[in-house]
């Protein structure tokens, strides 16, 4: 009865592997042709703007050394299309997306690796907290639908959830920083840091929580919680939940072992998701409040047409959004008995 | 004229929805006073919404200017209503291109089915794995000086497309499987007509529902690449106000009517749309479930 | 014959309210359960029978004492009275009290189908486990190894407790649900349709262990079902329901030897007999709408055989032989 489950947790192990480095090509090449069907002048153009902005701070060889790399990039070496997607698909898989503009000539790949520590501290803490407590709520709200705070916490919860992040974000700056001036406007820290020590720390951490309350509210009072009150009201109908009471356990205990044990599984998707959002998550979040993330350098990026570092930053978040949809699926059969033995 | 009568099912239906559904009404009636300010009332600006210094700069909110002026020299109050008929223009063109791509996408796929459903399943998963924010980023970022207001729009639908497929594909799968659509598939129907008659009138208030999302999801993507700088800097949008506010730190210096103008608006158009969709969705909800 | 559970005038059904109905249906009532009495004894099988819409459900519903809404209670009483000597007033006690004292530890309950009342991410031996620890204080090693013992005495493969309940067939779930309902050695077990989602196999292989598992235990068990042959088998005692009234209650051989309600009669003669070649006939007509039953006895407008009486007055349940009840205004002369 139990034992024909070891082959088939194999084979869903293989397929998912498959499946995870086929979305990633998929998604590369998708980035591919896109960049390919700009116009075609896009490289000169390019270049043509960026001499003309910081002009004298480039030598000529590292300029046609650039010329060279954005044409492999955009896939426009003249040589047989097959072999430009090679080329493309070599450097993606090298990491090697050329030198950036905005700080010639360290390499683009380097320059996002020195922000991640920044934006991965911020989203990672702000999207575990966003997880808990939107879940917890939204499942209070579910068992509880019919008291009144309930009701307050939907109101809020609608109006909150078609805002995105960003706009949340400048709301809270207005009221935090502006109004009530009990928050810095911006930055990522104020201290000069010279050794790591308890008053570094706590500066960083006062910088980054207006940022991070930014990303938690929308998150935990919307979509969040929204999505947890909808699945514990499904939870709750379902008979196992009706015949758990029945047989007279506490509410508290019904709560805790059937409706979040059975909510946890289609949420533990949506927390991997946002995890694997961590470098899109919150560009514009860092832009608002100057914090010096992978946003940040986005921006400044986007603002010098520093191609090489943008598509850094794409590539890698691509990256990272497939592999935590990998891990999840490795992780899933843990959290859904009904997935282990299929 | 069958036309006439169809359109008058619909008002039929319209009025209905909006006399029994507070979250639609509520929605519709912000939407319809965002629509007057950002297309009846925005052409009679006294002055230029886009030249500098047209007025004085920086001036709080008074009888004359009623929501202040700005640091650009430009009246807050004409400029947000120029820049709401833009960032509306702009989100429905996005949601005319990419809620029918979706359409279109989902139905094909949906009663198709095999290898172009799994093809075209496979693409639309690699949107949702590409952060399409980012690909937008990097999109413009290549071609920023040739941006204009449609290009924008269109720009926007290449994300946009893939939930609304994605949405109409399940709903298609779930159609296909009931009763009603078997019965006249074995009464004879050809394939497109099952489609044409059976399935469509269902599928097509979830279009309504998505098309509203995706005007949503324009509106709100065209602020955020505003804020990178990657939108129309010369044009008047929601967005732009709030790239200008920002860079000419607006809240630093104190000048909070500014920034604020835009920001209420923008919260304004999302949760009227999103008040409309939900209530759309409710109504959808109880008639087929 | 020692008492076990006394119902007195029963009066409940369906409130359908703003939240569960239609605009049409506002404020409707639905007479599920109309003036019902009963007497269940300690060491017997009752059975309850009636077409699907009865009120046979919604009855041990109330007997069990969780209402939920839109079932409400619009009068009567329900007494238990535990192997201790204790009298319990079920429909005078809070839903939260019958949880913690009552339920399981002296009247239980089985679902209509097994399908899906386990938690699917929890193991059996878990399920069983948690009962133990709430009603017996156990901890957790000592429940997983009385579960152990517990499911070899109920005759159960001892690797069921460390499955999932989706690796389980049918057969084995709804076993497994039985165990459970059987686990606190409760009084009074209420089975609603036990075997009705099951094939025959697996019928009979529930039905014996109901029936095994009462005669060990001496226990009480009520079986709730459509199925006239499963009455047959198992029952000691059987009450026919008609339109949320019980028209027959008897000894299961008499009743089905020598049916006295009309009703009950067309139930027994629709049984197919080894031997009989003759067509089978069915009652004509349909069960009324119990949002508006007929005035007098609700069976008149299907019965064959009705007289003046019938349409005005309700009949009462009269003892016809000792422990042989029925309400029809034929017998009542």
């Amino acid at each position: 009865m139990l034992h024909a489950s070891k082959k088939s947790l194999l084979e869903y192990l293989a397929t998912r592997t498959i499946m995870y480095f086929a979305t990633i090509f998929s998604g590369i090449t998708l980035t591919y042709l896109l960049v390919k069907a700009m116009p075609v002048d896009a490289v000169e153009n390019i270049i043509f703007g960026l001499t003309q902005t910081v002009a004298g701070v480039y030598d000529p060889q590292s300029i046609n050394k650039l010329r060279e790399d954005l044409y492999e990039i955009f896939g426009l070496t003249g040589k047989s299309p097959l072999e430009d997607y090679l080329i493309f698909i070599r450097r993606v898989f090298t990491f090697n997306f050329g030198p950036s503009f905005i700080s010639f000539p360290t390499p683009a790949f380097e320059l996002v690796l020195r922000r991640l520590p920044w934006t991965i501290g911020l989203l990672s803490v702000s999207t575990a907290i966003t997880w808990i407590t939107g879940n917890l709520l939204g499942t209070i709200a579910g068992y509880f639908r019919t008291k009144k705070f309930t009701k307050v916490l939907e109101s809020i919860a609608i109006s909150l959830y078609p805002v995105p992040y960003y706009i949340m974000a400048l709301i809270l700056m207005l009221l935090f920083a502006f109004l009530i001036p009990i928050f810095p406007l911006g930055g990522g820290i104020s201290v000069i840091p010279e050794s790591i020590n308890l008053e570094l720390i706590l500066n960083i951490i006062w910088h980054s929580l207006l940022p991070a309350l930014s990303l938690i509210l929308p998150g935990a009072l919307g979509w969040s919680f929204l999505s947890s009150r909808t699945l514990t009201l499904e939870v709750l109908s379902e008979d196992y939940t009706r015949y758990a009471e029945f047989r007279g356990l506490p509410g508290k205990y019904v709560l805790r072992r059937y409706v979040l044990r059975n909510i946890l599984v289609p949420q533990v998707t949506v927390l991997a998701l946002s995890l694997g959002g961590i470098f899109s998550g919150a560009l514009l979040t860092e832009v608002i409040f100057a914090y010096p993330g992978v946003g940040s350098l986005a921006y400044r990026a986007a603002f010098a047409g520093d191609i090489n570092t943008l598509m850094a930053v794409l590539i890698l978040s691509m990256i990272a959004v497939s592999t935590a949809i990998y891990l999840l699926d490795l992780l899933y059969p843990l959290v859904d008995p009904r997935i282990r033995y299929r | 004229m069958p036309s006439l009568s169809f359109l008058k099912s619909i008002g039929k239906t319209f009025i209905f929805l909006y006399k029994s559904n507070f979250k639609l009404r509520l929605g519709f009636t912000l939407i319809l006073i965002l629509f007057i300010l950002g297309f009846a009332v925005s052409p009679f600006s006294p002055t230029s919404t886009r030249t500098w210094y047209a007025v004085p700069r920086d001036r709080p909110p008074s009888p004359e200017y009623l929501l202040g002026t700005s640091s650009m020299g430009r009246d807050v109050f004409w400029e947000l209503c120029a820049s709401i008929g833009k960032s509306l223009t702009i989100a429905l063109i996005t949601a005319l291109i990419a809620s029918h791509i979706g359409l279109f996408i989902g139905l094909v796929s949906g009663i198709r089915g095999g290898l172009l459903d799994r093809f075209l399943m496979f693409v639309s998963d690699t949107f949702i794995i590409v952060p399409g924010f980012l690909l937008l980023i990097v999109v413009i970022s290549i071609i920023k000086s040739w941006i204009t207001i449609p290009l924008l729009g269109a720009i926007i639908s290449i994300v946009s497309w893939p939930w609304p497929a994605r949405q109409v594909r399940s709903m298609v799968l779930s159609l296909r499987e009931r009763t009603f659509v078997y019965t006249a598939k074995l009464s004879g129907m050809r394939t497109s007509k099952v489609l044409l008659f059976e399935i469509m009138p269902y599928v097509l208030g979830w279009h309504l529902v998505n098309f509203t999302n995706t005007i949503l999801f324009s509106i709100g993507t065209e602020s955020g690449l505003a804020i990178f700088g990657l939108s129309i800097l010369g044009d008047n949008t929601l967005g732009v106000m709030l790239y200008w506010a920002l860079n000419y730190y607006a809240l630093f210096r104190g000048i909070w009517w500014w920034i604020t103008a835009p920001i209420v608006t923008l919260v304004l158009i999302f949760i009227s749309f999103y008040l409309v969709s939900i209530g759309l969705s409710e109504h959808l909800h109880r008639i087929i479930g | 014959m020692e008492p076990v559970l006394k119902a007195v005038n029963l009066k409940g059904g369906y409130l359908l309210g703003s939240l569960y109905a239609s605009a049409s249906q506002q404020g409707s009532y639905v007479d599920a359960v109309s003036d019902v009495s009963l007497e269940l004894f300690r060491n017997e099988i009752f059975g309850i029978a009636g077409e699907s819409g009865c009120g046979k459900s919604t009855l041990i519903k109330i007997l069990y004492g969780y209402l939920e809404p839109p079932l409400v209670l619009k009068d009567g009483l329900v007494y238990l009275y535990t192997k201790e000597g204790k009298e319990i007033s079920i429909t005078s006690t809070s839903k939260e009290q019958l949880k913690k004292d009552v339920f399981w530890r002296h009247i239980s309950y089985i679902p209509q189908s097994s399908m899906n009342v386990l938690n699917p991410t929890m193991r059996v031996r878990d399920h069983f486990a948690e009962m133990l620890k709430l009603h017996a204080n156990m901890s957790k090693e000592e429940a997983y190894k009385e579960a152990g013992k517990y499911v070899e005495y109920m005759g159960l493969p001892r690797d069921v407790l460390a499955a999932f309940p989706h690796q389980l067939s049918g057969g084995m779930r709804q076993r497994v649900v039985i165990s459970l309902a059987l686990l606190m050695r409760p009084d009074l077990i209420l089975a609603d349709e036990p075997t009705s989602a099951l094939d025959v196999i697996n019928q009979q292989a529930v039905l014996t262990m109901l029936r095994d598992s009462q005669e060990s235990l001496k226990n009480t068990i009520v079986i709730v079902s459509h199925d006239m042959g499963i009455h047959g088998v198992v029952t000691h005692r059987v009450a026919i329901m008609y339109a949320g009234r019980i028209v027959e209650i008897g000894k299961t051989e008499e009743i089905f030897e020598d049916p006295l309600h009309p009703y009950t009669q067309a139930l027994i003669k629709a049984l197919p007999r080894l031997g009989d070649k003759a067509q089978r006939e069915g009652l004509s007509g349909r069960p009324p709408d119990l949002k508006s039953p007929p005035l007098g006895c609700r069976f008149r407008p299907r019965c064959p055989s009705y007289g003046s009486q019938c349409k005005e007055e309700t009949p009462t349940l009269i003892e016809v032989k000792p422990g042989h009840y029925v309400e029809c205004w034929q017998y009542s002369t």
